[in-house]
């Protein structure tokens, strides 16, 4: 019943800013990947990191074995970002060239933006500079979207179903809707799975590689 | 944090390391457990408080952690089997009972869990629990995946019960706080009555008094205890070699650095000539166990975290067999082959192997990686900060206001929370907080610089703690700057929770770590008792907190002042606005004299932004908190706040 | 004479911000407390009698530096600018007039700390409805004068003692005058008039500044101010500061300062004074509070200090000075004698031994013209 992965392990990493909800989207798809059969891995922090610092999950997917809970450096297979510098900041450490790159672009100003002490690069330069380095990339509005569906922290999950939209890991719809069901109160079922349809149809509507 | 908590048993799920220890630990059919909050080892109560039931277990966060300890050791004397949790620090405090504890012995199976932070992630130092095993003489073990983690739990409860004494698991942030899968086993019927057998003669373990002394006889007794661990470790399934019958080189590791070293083995290719030992017992060591591996091979690398603590004991071990094992070459800390401070990871672990055998790690091609280089050029680093709407933010605005005014170069002496901030990243605390030590330690700092007056010292001399910290360590501290006469201003940031680790129930709160109602233990009212006048004030009252502290920054003696608003993230606050927030465009001064973007530059709040283009102020609705506090310090009356409707 | 008043190679042009003001202002302990750079931007405050600064104001130009009556300014720019062609004398500053005066009103005398006669200037520019509000020194705790803003001429009343220690009066004014005030009148000492003028002349923000409300300056003659932390040190040494009820310097041949409490009048000793006078006074070399539009001081008169108590002398400066105090005289609230004729040339004595004991940045009160002729400042 297991499809086989494009690769063993397949490194995926969230990346994101405290408060984000990047926790979240790598149980939940760790935790679909699990009930696929898999092991996996996840390596994060949090404590300090989440006061307004990057945030980083290092997912680990696998048909036999626990891996490290960090990946080597260069060796990220799928860089999902729900803030677009923390996806460069994610590439510069473990980017390659057959790396595919999901990112929100929503920025979240670092506090020396905030003061002026640092520029944010252009929503330009950070499409430019993911796509060069990406073998495929692609972007979403995933916050608007989800201010849209009246709740920012949504984000995640349209993230997530863009994952799924890639079509590069066996995760689909039905299963998310199990874990989400398991996992969540009732009441927020609902708009978790909008969240993820709009995710995976931005995904799906294109075609790839973007440019 | 789980979605799959409340498992079947046999069903595979996905765990956090800590839920794992937790779920040994049920496995093991633990009655009691205590901690106190501590990255990375909060999870494992916080996991326990969820399964917990009246009369069949019970688990509370203690005020600190020896008395963690002493309430576990209690449930233990009683009979029954329990648990405490604490992260690395967290041991120290509680290692003067663990001294006596360790002699007295224990009954009920009983398991010490010290989750360790190499690197410092969450902490404010990277110090090692593993040493107090040794120290203490006690039996170490230490997991290695998420499996082994609930497995060795319940094990170690069952070795508590052999030796009749404590167990020490340690666990690090790259194990309690990564994931994997794990297959549940039976949770077991609790039962048993607590009972504590007190009738027999000193010398009997089992019905007489639990004391560490006649201290020789106890200590040789604790002695004999270790002496029955290690035959146990000797045939230990925790400790396993996997590799070729003679490696060229023979990797021994532990912990999290297990599947470092299966990762750089692996990356370099290097199955064939690299065999790992992987240790699950790490104090005392299986001398029967590692003359058998070292005997395999002349090149020994030791990959561990933080200090070499198992490298040490390998080589007492490999001299004392030399004879029969050869003269070894060991890699690790010593010679310089990985880092004594921080931790490890794959890379580091792969670039030691891959110099010890001469093989250069896979790398990514030149021009792309000169690329990713070049990224780093133009990222904006983004510096850790208090969370909008953050309480502590207003406190250390209003204390920067009051040192300022005063004029003496007064300064803060800080302490452990997520006010240390203000001392880890200056401008975060607006350059107030000048010392981070240990839980109290701030307040115990503040009392004796309190008595430099009379040798010329005249800065004024705060003490901030926060809600938490107060009951585990300050309030000895203030005892003694209050009854020594110390200048100080001591300031509670109560902001209702241990908020850093995650909102958990504290004495000050009418609620404990299972849900239940129980008294609050009112810090003022404690204060008060002292015989020292206590103010309160809400730090979102900037006026009034910095008039407040003026006052008492030109008083003689201690004064006590509580700052009393809510974190940002307690369950009251979180997701709810209360005001709705908005710059007015035509009063925004800018960068004009007059202003020079205050709000921005100085105050900092991460829901406020410069507009570069527009030259104005913003709110960035996403992440603003709606509290209201910076409309008080816009120099225009530009920040406006309307009160948002109520949901 | 005197068109520098401090380093003549530094430029007049304000362009400078709050780092230089820390810097050639606040750390060199010349700061005189007037408060011009406070209540402009968040940055600096008063706190006691100390300007101190809150944040760091990284602007490379700002009205901090450029309005501080400490800073390198042209003065005898300042003065073609807001005296015209008015007669200037080398020691008094612009001068339309000399005169001794005193308040008509015996009772406002007794309450006032001389003459009276600023408090019934200011009562009545308020009461004529010259100006709506009016800031000045008032009752502070412990000591302490506290800056306010008055507009009703019946409080004006009764607010007429001298103050030993600065009061930050020009902050007071940067808040007022952004309120509801449209005519504002000032009651300043002579750094509190530099700071005005500073602010009328040089317009440094593009943030609306409010000067342009400021329609009269009434100047207090003033020696020296006391440093707060020093002279509460001095007098918690000898008496309840809470019964303080008032102060003042009697002629120099007793070369005491009178503290008035509510029990009895305790002398302290100038020598014992001396040393709390502050830094930056000692380089002052305005007595007169030449830029305003009239100045009050103590008077000094033949039959000696008990009569000369009770009068003031004025030197008009404008013709807005001179309009109020004709107005006066025709309401019948001030009453006038004649100036004795060495007066004059005695007050420029004074006022230049002031000038020459700032030049040589004289560390102590050693003229007697000095403590002679003016006290701290007040009417």
């Amino acid at each position: 019943m297991r499809v086989n992965l494009v690769k063993d392990p397949y490194n995926i990493v969230i990346t994101g800013v405290g408060g984000q909800g990047n926790v979240m989207a790598s149980r939940v798809l760790s935790n679909m990947l699990v009930r696929k059969g898999f092991k996996v891995t996840i390596g994060e922090t949090f404590g300090m990191s989440q006061r307004g610092g990057s945030v980083m999950s290092h997912i680990r997917v696998s048909s036999a074995s626990v891996w490290s809970p960090q990946i080597p450096k260069g060796a990220a297979d799928l860089i999902v970002a729900l803030e677009p510098i923390e996806a460069i900041r994610v590439l510069a450490g473990y980017g390659n060239p057959s790396v595919k790159v999901v990112v929100n672009l929503r920025p979240i100003y670092p506090v020396g933006v905030i003061t002026g002490e640092e520029e944010y690069p252009s929503a330009e330069t950070i499409r430019a500079t993911v796509t060069a380095l990406a073998a495929e990339a692609r972007f979403l509005a995933a916050t608007e979207e989800a201010i849209r569906l009246g709740n920012p922290i949504l984000g995640n999950i349209i993230m997530i179903g863009a994952v799924a939209g890639l079509g590069v890991l066996p995760i689909d719809r039905e299963i998310f809707e199990r874990v989400i069901r398991d996992g969540m109160p009732a009441a927020r079922v609902e708009g978790n799975l909008r969240a993820f349809a709009i995710g995976e149809a931005s995904v799906a509507l294109k075609s790839p590689p973007s440019q | 944090m789980a979605l799959d908590r409340e498992q079947k048993e046999e069903a595979e799920v996905l765990l956090m390391g800590n839920e794992a220890i937790a779920r040994g630990a049920l496995e093991a059919g633990v009655r009691v457990a205590a901690g106190y909050p501590g990255t990375p080892s909060s999870e494992i109560i916080e996991t326990l408080s969820r399964s917990s039931e009246t009369g069949k277990l019970y688990v509370e966060w203690s005020t600190n952690e020896k008395v963690a300890m002493e309430v576990a050791a209690a449930a233990s004397f009683a009979g029954l089997r329990s648990l405490c949790v604490m992260k690395q620090n967290g041991v120290n405090v509680a290692s003067d009972f663990l001294l006596h504890l360790t002699g007295s012995g224990t009954r009920g199976g009983m398991v010490l869990v010290a989750c360790d932070d190499p690197g410092a992630l969450s902490s404010a130092n990277e110090g090692e629990s593993r040493h107090f095993a040794r120290l203490m003489e006690i039996p170490l073990i230490e997991p290695a995946d998420f499996q082994e983690a609930k497995e060795m739990t319940r094990w170690a409860f069952d070795l508590s019960e052999q030796i009749r004494n404590i167990v020490m698991v340690r666990s690090v942030t790259r194990m309690s706080h990564a994931s994997g899968n794990v297959v549940l086993g039976t949770l077991p019927a609790l039962e048993g009555k607590a009972e504590f057998l007190c009738d027999g003669p000193l010398s009997d373990p089992e019905r007489g008094p639990v004391v560490s002394a006649p201290v020789m006889a106890k200590h040789r007794l604790q002695q004999e205890k270790l002496r029955k661990a290690i035959a146990l470790f000797e045939k230990s399934p925790f400790n396993a070699y996997s590799g070729p019958e003679k490696p060229e080189l023979l990797i021994i590791t532990s912990s999290a650095c297990t599947l470092y070293s299966r990762e750089a083995v692996s990356r370099l290719h290097a199955e064939e000539r690299a065999g790992i030992l992987k240790l699950g017992t790490t104090w005392p060591l299986p001398p029967m166990l590692l003359k058998r591996h070292l005997r395999k091979t002349q090149k020994v690398l030791i990959v561990e975290e933080v200090l070499p603590f198992l490298e040490d004991h390998v080589k007492i071990l490999a001299a004392e067999q030399a004879r029969e094992i050869g003269i070894k070459t060991f890699y690790g800390k010593n010679d310089g082959a990985l880092p004594t401070v921080g931790e490890l990871n794959p890379d580091l672990v792969a670039d030691a192997v891959g110099r010890i055998l001469g093989i250069d790690p896979p790398a990514i091609p030149a021009e792309y990686g000169e690329k990713l280089r070049r990224l780093t050029e133009f990222l904006p680093k983004r510096d850790q900060t208090f969370c909008p709407g953050c309480p502590h933010r207003a406190s250390y605005w209003g204390i920067r206001e009051a040192l300022q005014r005063d004029h003496r170069g007064g300064f803060v002496c800080g302490d452990i929370g997520c006010y240390a901030m203000a001392t880890l990243s200056q401008a975060a605390g607006f350059h107030t907080a000048k010392t981070l030590h240990a839980m109290g330690s701030g307040t115990g700092i503040a009392s004796g610089f309190g008595k430099l007056g009379p040798f010329g010292m005249t800065q004024p001399v705060l003490a901030v703690c926060g809600d938490s910290t107060f009951y585990h360590a300050a309030i000895p501290a203030l005892i003694n700057a209050i009854h020594q006469r110390a200048d100080m201003t001591f300031i509670v940031l109560d902001n209702g929770g241990t908020a850093m680790t995650g909102f958990q129930s504290h004495p000050g709160l009418d609620v404990n770590a299972m849900g239940e109602a129980a008294p609050m233990v009112d810090i003022a009212a404690i204060c008060g008792a002292m015989g020292v006048p206590v103010t309160i004030e809400d730090p979102f009252d900037l006026i009034g907190t910095r008039e407040t502290l003026n006052r008492l920054l030109e008083e003689p003696g201690v004064k006590i002042l509580i700052l009393k608003q809510s974190c940002a993230l307690s369950p009251e606050k979180k997701g709810k606005k209360r005001f709705l927030m908005r710059v007015d465009d035509t009063l925004c001064r800018g960068e004009a004299c007059g202003c020079n973007r205050l709000c921005t530059r100085i105050f900092r709040c991460p829901g406020l932004l410069w507009n570069r283009e527009r030259k104005r102020a913003e709110i960035d609705e996403v992440i603003c908190a709606g509290c209201g506090f910076c409309a008080g310090i816009c120099p225009a009356g530009a920040i406006r706040s309307e009160e948002a409707a109520k949901p | 004479m005197q068109q520098q008043r401090r380093d003549p190679t530094e430029k007049g042009d304000g362009r400078r911000g709050q780092n230089e003001l820390e810097e050639q202002v606040l750390r060199a302990g010349l700061c005189t407390g007037c408060g011009a750079c406070v209540n402009i931007c968040p940055y600096q405050a008063i706190h006691h009698d100390r300007t101190v600064t809150l944040h760091a104001c990284d602007l490379a130009q700002g009205r901090c530096y450029a309005c501080c009556p400490q800073t390198p300014a042209d003065l005898s720019d300042l003065r073609r600018k807001l005296y015209g062609k008015t007669d200037c004398t080398p020691e008094l500053g612009p001068m339309k007039g000399f005169f001794i005066a005193r308040a008509a009103d015996e009772g406002l005398r007794q309450g006032a700390q001389h003459g009276g006669t600023v408090t019934t200037l200011v009562t009545l520019a308020l009461r004529e409805g010259l100006i709506d509000a009016a800031v000045l020194a008032g009752e502070g705790e412990g000591l302490l004068p506290r800056s306010v803003t008055i507009t009703d001429a019946k409080v004006a009343a009764k607010m007429g003692k001298s103050r030993f220690v600065v009061s930050p009066t020009v902050a007071e004014f940067n808040r007022v005058c952004r309120g509801d005030a449209a005519k504002i009148g000032v009651v300043a000492t002579p750094c509190q008039a530099v700071a005005l003028a500073k602010m009328r002349t040089q317009p440094v923000s593009e943030v609306e500044s409010g000067i342009e409300k400021l329609h009269l300056v009434v100047g207090l003659f003033c020696g020296w101010a006391l440093s707060w932390q020093k002279l509460a040190a001095l007098l918690k040494a000898k008496t309840d500061l809470a019964q303080v009820t008032g102060m003042d310097i009697p002629p120099s041949r007793y070369h005491t300062l009178e503290v008035y409490t509510r029990g009895e009048t305790i002398r302290v000793s100038l020598d014992e004074v001396t040393p709390c006078v502050r830094e930056a006074c000692h380089s002052c070399d305005d007595m007169t509070a030449e830029f305003s539009d009239l100045s009050v001081g103590s008077a000094r008169l033949p039959e000696g200090w008990e009569t000369a108590r009770s009068w003031n002398q004025v030197i008009v400066r404008t013709q807005r000075g001179m309009d109020l105090l004709e107005l006066a005289r025709r309401r019948g609230v001030l009453e006038f004698r004649e100036p004795p004729a060495e007066n004059l040339q005695k007050l420029k004595a004074a006022a230049l031994g002031k000038k020459k004991a700032a030049a040589s940045r004289s560390k102590y009160l050693n003229s007697t013209a000095n403590v002679e002729e003016t006290d701290g400042f007040g009417s």
